[in-house]
């Protein structure tokens, strides 16, 4: 029978949950709430005696010194109570590690159909409190639908003896897994089907699939295993491996490029191979620090002699949206899986994060399943929780508001891991498969987690089904993996090793049954969470935490050995073959019988009309602006603005020193509350050898022109490392598209045409810039559907689209940490010098949009100019001359200059006259212009002449110097003083909108 | 003869690395041993001298940082772990390592009692998880091997459980005793006094650390074995600008941190 124990807080402890609770509540929706109390709930499904309970209740749930607990209600004092508990089927971790405990310490083990389930119930006290207040807060702040159910308890209605009840969400199914043939008869039938089903076959795609089960030599080779038409789990295996996702069928589309304005067209057959695969193959040529590139879980590139490092970055868009929390956890958490799965496998060192939001004070008219600032707290969460308890320091991250996120939010998650180079005398990054070589899956158990994603949040909920459609990761279960996996590879056993993400088992023996050319999968040996799983829906569940691995089978014994040392589940599943056949059976029936060389066969490409307009041709131009006269303000506000603000309170949160390896923080300065320009890490700690990191995104220069805004975004990406000192010949990169629709619709798409060529100019503009910068792209991900529709006030609904977005992530080496710069002045009397030229480019700036303008001059970037100048900028850090380094970003020089001087807490004066710049006549300009390829410099004023003889010939100038005083003192281009503000008045502005956030 | 120091990993823990490397900094020998390797007796708890609970999420924090880990060890180990102590050797709990000590009860240890709860690490009256350098202040009354010599020390926290907290009566005894080893403090030396963030978490009496009455049994919130290289600091670029411009040499190698370790090895040797 089940039992259900209440744990609170002893009455004198402060309840900072609960606290939390309370304020949001409060700043959220203006709901006035005395105090809230938190109880935890542990309902135990098992049969446990009386003594037992004793047992759990002292020793394992209740904390003598600070808790109370009771077997009934806790009396807690309250108007309303809200219980939440999960829904049935969600991941469930603490519920998981409760019976992991309760089994240790009786000496029992837990039934099949035993468990523990935690929920929480909250006392809430306030006079004013309504019924609708009550279901506000639950339902939009404690609850999300979609994963949780809820119950609210008035005074009144409340039970003492009965409390909650006893509410168990337990998964029961009914079902026995039935595979279903479906007809191939014409394309027509084959179309509903997909629909029906949710396959999302491409319509081309089906008379391929048809012609392929239609064929007499196939259908002779079906018989014989006994197959005729495709079964369910063939066809879910044929849409997941054509799928966008798994297949880049938009990047590798043929695009019909043509330009309005000078009537020019031309094909473009797959950016993937133009502008990404072919320059990279050439770099990796030229650069033997590129170690393995374009076919792995992740990119590799050569650290040290002995180490390798790995780099891969995603988004999980989609399922933060619906569910903020679960989604960026399982997005933080899965991308960690990459580097696990890359070469024989790596250990996890890094992690980043990139947030596009709608606006945190969003009180529009639009009603987004989450409001913005919900699903920023839930995301920020999701990646704390992932980061944290994974063990892997969080070292950078980035925010970005923006309107066009509220129809989808973009989610960004990179992850750095680490490789020996050699293992037992092998290459770490090279892995093959044997025929006979075994398949075994690790980690977690397979659920209906993430089967047809999104799709299923249409279908009805009952009391029992799963909602497993937005998945909660588990990162404790997937640190021990971590653990486990690098043990047995150091031991040699891995033969080969792949992440279980998108597709799950699909996707991982699918792919990897092509290296070896063939697999046998025995599907009823798949450990199940609960009974009643479809044979497709093993197949394709998205389950986490689950490896794939190819083992020897003289391995075996000590593979397992090492599994259950490390409390890891590992189930041999099937076995690799070289029959060039993917062959799945459940219970020695065979359910999917494919040759494996078909997916890379005859598909039709994907197509898309593409039609670009110059900026000035749609109509932009520049805002007809007076120069402002009111500076201070100007600064100040523009400081305030959300995407210059100060974001402390996210970067606290995340545990960015665990490994011991930090040396340049995310928050750095006297202070230490200033960004860094990148982060640096020493990952082996014997070494004085580092590794820097920096990302960056520009979308609002997409609103000109993407060609101008991917390369302004990985020129800021390749300063933030050149600013803190990375070495410039060994800069690997990140590409991260995130587009709307490109697949033109007169109807649903209007534009589709216009971002498909906005597509393509990045592409090019990413092809141009690396080749020049000698950027070789380590990995990349695009996600290509980042549009929502929102609910408008007359029940209207309009589509979103989001601005098209690249994020580059970029990654170099540094010989020796002690070099490093950091971006903060040091010392009074230092002399601050502008590196690079500032040009009229306001176009899509933070001061145009403080005042509602796009504009039309968007910052260029000018690659091989650039270069000369960083080159110099390296070589005066690897002489040690700088005393700090910042780059220009947004915002421009203005804002940056105000960085540098919060960063030392030390007064600045400078000359805008001395700042280099080409037609240039007003100060706003030089302010606020986002020119690319600057820098700001302070030197100690000794090294003036070997500094400024590195320089010789470059765009630079000695603007001004550090000062004593705490004044911010900035004079204008006739001289006259324009800005003079004490640091500490910017800083305040800055840290402002947020600074109240912990 | 070596210093053999045990480290423990496995089930979430994640400072096992930099814990050991600060150990072999202080010239010890660490080995990084998963705790099914002591319960299955694969490796034997009596071939070390120091026994390190290391940082990180053990179950996943879940129903209180550090209890399952303590449920796990006393169930299968507790009388090795109280054998190990009692034969004169060190313990040693970094954050989630701390949070094990006391719901093993292995801390305070008032009388040789080493099996009651008596005192608790919390949830942050802030609220969250955080990560920031703090500034320490050590009790030199205090019988703590791992801090002898030392008055102030900077290092990070990052927990989200690491309010201290006790009835009255039982941090009277704490501080007669000289139990409490480590102090939040303020820039210039004196105590926080709950002033946030100095005092990060809300910990009575700003306790970050506290030791047993023998002082071999010691743990602390904030991570030393994370202030293994002078880069680690946060101001270590200021420091270094400032020393050039005074034309002294500028530091390296292992820095204050790491004198806590050299302190236990240093134990472990003379003894």
């Amino acid at each position: 029978m089940p039992y259900r124990l209440e744990i609170t807080l002893k009455n004198e402890l402060f309840d900072a949950e609960g606290e939390g609770v309370r304020q949001k509540a409060k700043n959220y929706f203006g709901i006035e709430i005395d105090q809230i109390r938190t109880i935890q709930v542990i309902t135990m499904d098992a049969e446990l005696l009386s003594d037992q309970l004793k047992t759990i209740q002292t020793e394992i749930f209740t904390n003598p010194v600070t808790q109370v607990s009771s077997f009934d209600p806790l009396p807690i004092e309250f108007d309303w109570s809200i219980w939440v508990g999960y829904r049935p089927g969600v991941r469930d971790n603490p519920g998981s590690t409760a019976v992991e405990a309760i089994e240790d310490i009786l000496g029992i083990e837990f039934g099949p159909n035993e468990a523990v389930y935690t929920s929480k119930r909250y006392c809430l006290k306030g006079k004013d409190l309504t019924a609708e207040n009550a279901d506000k807060i639950a339902g939009e702040l404690l609850a999300n639908d979609i994963i949780q159910q809820w119950k609210i308890f008035t005074k009144e209605d409340w039970d003492p003896d009965v409390g909650i009840g006893l509410i168990i969400p337990k998964v029961i199914l009914n079902h026995n897994p039935t595979v279903t043939t479906i007809p191939v008869a014409d394309d027509s039938t084959l179309e509903r089907v997909s629909n029906e089903r949710n396959l999302a076959l491409n319509p081309n795609d089906i008379p391929t699939i048809r012609a392929y089960f239609l064929n007499k030599n196939v259908q002779a080779a079906r018989a014989l295993a006994g197959l005729s038409d495709p079964t369910d789990i063939e066809l879910e295996y044929i849409s997941q491996a054509r799928s966008d996702h798994c297949n880049h069928n938009t990047f590798r589309g043929l695009f019909h490029f043509s330009d309005l304005e000078t009537g020019q067209r031309e094909e473009i057959d797959n950016l993937f191979k133009t502008c990404i695969e072919t320059p990279t193959l050439k770099l990796k040529k030229k650069k033997p620090w590129v170690v393995s590139v374009l076919w792995d879980n992740a990119g590799v590139g050569r650290f040290d002699e002995n180490h390798h490092y790995v780099i891969t970055g995603e988004t999980h868009n989609s399922p933060s949206n619906m569910e903020a929390y679960g989604g960026a956890l399982t997005g933080i958490v899965g991308i960690y899986r990459d580097p696990m799965g890359t070469g024989k496998g790596s250990k996890l060192i890094m992690g980043s994060y990139g947030y596009c939001v709608g606006q945190r004070d969003y009180s529009g008219d639009f009603m987004p399943h989450l409001h913005p600032r919900r699903l920023l707290d839930g995301v920020i969460e999701g990646v704390r929780d992932g980061g944290n308890k994974s063990g892997i320091p969080t070292t950078f991250g980035q925010v970005f508001f923006h309107p066009g996120y509220m129809g989808k939010c973009l989610v960004f998650v990179t992850a750095v891991g680490l490789m020996p180079s050699m293992i037992k005398g092998k290459p770490a990054e090279k892995k093959k498969i044997l025929s006979g070589d075994l398949i075994i899956m690790c980690g977690g158990r397979v659920g209906k987690d993430g089967i047809h994603g999104v799709t299923a949040a249409s279908e009805t909920f009952s009391e029992h089904t799963p909602a497993g459609h937005v998945q909660i990761g588990d990162p404790y279960t997937q640190k021990k993996m971590h653990d486990f996996l690098l043990e047995v590879r150091d031991e040699g056993l891995i033969r080969y090793i792949t992440d279980n993400g998108g597709g799950g088992l699909s996707s991982s023996v699918g792919e990897t049954a092509r290296v070896s050319n063939g697999c046998e999968v025995q599907l009823e040996k798949v450990p199940l969470k609960y009974e009643g799983l479809d044979q497709w829906e093993i197949w394709i569940s998205e389950s986490q935490e689950r490896m794939t691995l190819a083992v020897s089978p003289e391995h075996l014994d000590r593979f397992f050995e090492l599994s259950k040392k490390h409390a890891v589940e590992s189930t041999v599943i099937g076995k690799y073959t070289d029959s060039g056949k993917l062959h799945i059976t459940y219970d020695d029936k065979t359910c999917a019988y494919i040759d494996l060389d078909f997916l890379t066969s005859g598909f039709p490409q994907w197509e898309f009309e593409a039609e670009w307009q110059s900026p000035a041709g749609r109509g932009l131009f520049e805002p007809v602006l007076i120069e402002p006269q009111k500076y201070e303000n100007l600064l100040t506000d523009l400081l305030s603005r959300p995407n210059i603000c100060s974001k402390e309170w996210i970067i606290r949160q995340y545990d960015h020193e665990v490994q011991g390896t930090s040396v340049i923080k995310p928050l750095i300065g006297a202070n230490r509350d200033v960004n860094s320009d990148a982060a640096v890490i020493r990952p082996v700690l014997n070494s004085k050898k580092g590794l820097a990191f920096a990302q960056a995104l520009l979308p609002t220069y997409s609103k000109i022109d993407a060609f101008h805004m991917t390369s302004c975004t990985i020129d800021e990406a390749v300063r933030r490392l050149i600013a803190v000192g990375a070495n410039l010949e060994q800069i690997g990169g990140v590409d991260n598209f995130c587009w709307p629709n490109i697949q033109y619709h007169a109807v649903n798409n209007p534009d589709g045409k216009f971002k498909a060529a906005q597509l393509v100019r990045s592409c090019r503009a990413l092809r141009d810039i690396c080749m020049t910068y000698e950027i070789p792209l380590l990995s990349g991900k695009d996600s290509m559907y980042v549009d929502g529709y929102l609910m408008g006030r007359y029940g209207e609904s309009h589509k979103i689209s989001a601005l098209e977005t690249l994020q580059f992530s970029a990654t170099s080496v540094i010989d020796d940490i002690e070099r490093c710069v950091t971006m903060d002045c040091k010392e009074p009397g230092d002399l601050v010098y502008i590196l690079g030229k500032t040009l009229n480019e306001l176009g899509g700036s933070e001061y145009y949009e403080n005042f509602g303008h796009v504009g039309l001059n968007v910052p260029q970037v000018r690659p091989a100019q650039f270069l000369t100048l960083y080159r110099a900028l390296s070589s005066a850090i690897e002489n040690e001359l700088p005393a700090s380094v910042h780059g220009i970003y947004r915002g421009g020089l203005g804002v940056h200059l105000a960085m540098v001087a919060m960063g030392g807490n030390l007064g600045m004066k400078v000359d805008l006259n001395l700042v280099p710049a080409d037609h240039v006549d007003q100060n706003d300009v030089i302010l606020f212009s986002e020119s690319a390829g600057r820098f700001i410099v302070t030197i100690n004023p000794k090294e003036k002449e070997t500094f400024e003889k590195i320089f010789n010939g470059l765009p630079y100038a000695y603007i001004g110097t550090i000062s004593e005083k705490s004044d911010l003192v900035i004079n204008g281009i006739d001289n006259r003083t324009i800005i003079s503000i004490p640091v500490q008045d910017l800083k305040a502005a800055w840290k402002k909108p947020f600074g109240e956030l912990i | 003869m070596s210093v053999q120091v045990l480290v423990l990993t496995g089930y979430g823990l994640n400072c096992d690395h930099e814990t050991a490397y600060a150990f072999e900094l202080a010239g010890a020998k660490a080995g990084r041993i998963h705790i099914n390797s002591l319960i299955d007796e694969s490796i034997d708890l009596k071939d070390f001298q120091i026994m390190v609970f290391v940082g990180g999420f053990s179950w996943g924090d879940d129903h209180g940082a550090g209890v399952i880990q303590a449920v796990r060890l006393k169930t299968n180990i507790g009388d090795k772990i109280l054998e190990f102590i009692e034969n004169g050797n060190l313990v040693l709990g970094i954050c989630n390592g701390f949070q094990a000590l006391v719901n093993l009860g292995l801390l305070p240890g008032f009388d040789h009692d080493y099996k009651s709860r008596s005192v608790a690490l919390t949830f942050n009256d802030c609220g969250n998880f955080r990560n920031q350098w703090v500034n320490l202040t050590i009790n030199p009354a205090s019988p703590c091997i791992f801090t002898k010599g030392l008055d102030q020390i900077e290092l990070p926290v990052r927990h989200g459980e690491g309010k201290f907290y006790s009835d009255e009566a039982t941090i009277k005894r704490l501080d007669k005793n000289s139990q409490i080893v480590v102090q939040y403090a303020m820039p210039d030396g004196g105590l926080a006094e709950q002033k946030f963030p100095f005092n990060p978490n809300g910990s009575v009496y700003d306790i970050a650390g506290i030791c047993d009455p023998t002082g071999r049994v010691f743990g602390l919130m904030p991570h030393p074995e994370a202030f293994n290289h002078w880069t680690n600091h946060p101001d270590w670029a200021r420091r270094k600008e400032r020393l050039k411009r005074s034309e002294m040499p500028i530091d390296s190698g292992p820095k204050i941190g790491i004198r806590m370790f050299q302190n236990a090895v240093e134990f472990i040797r003379e003894r």
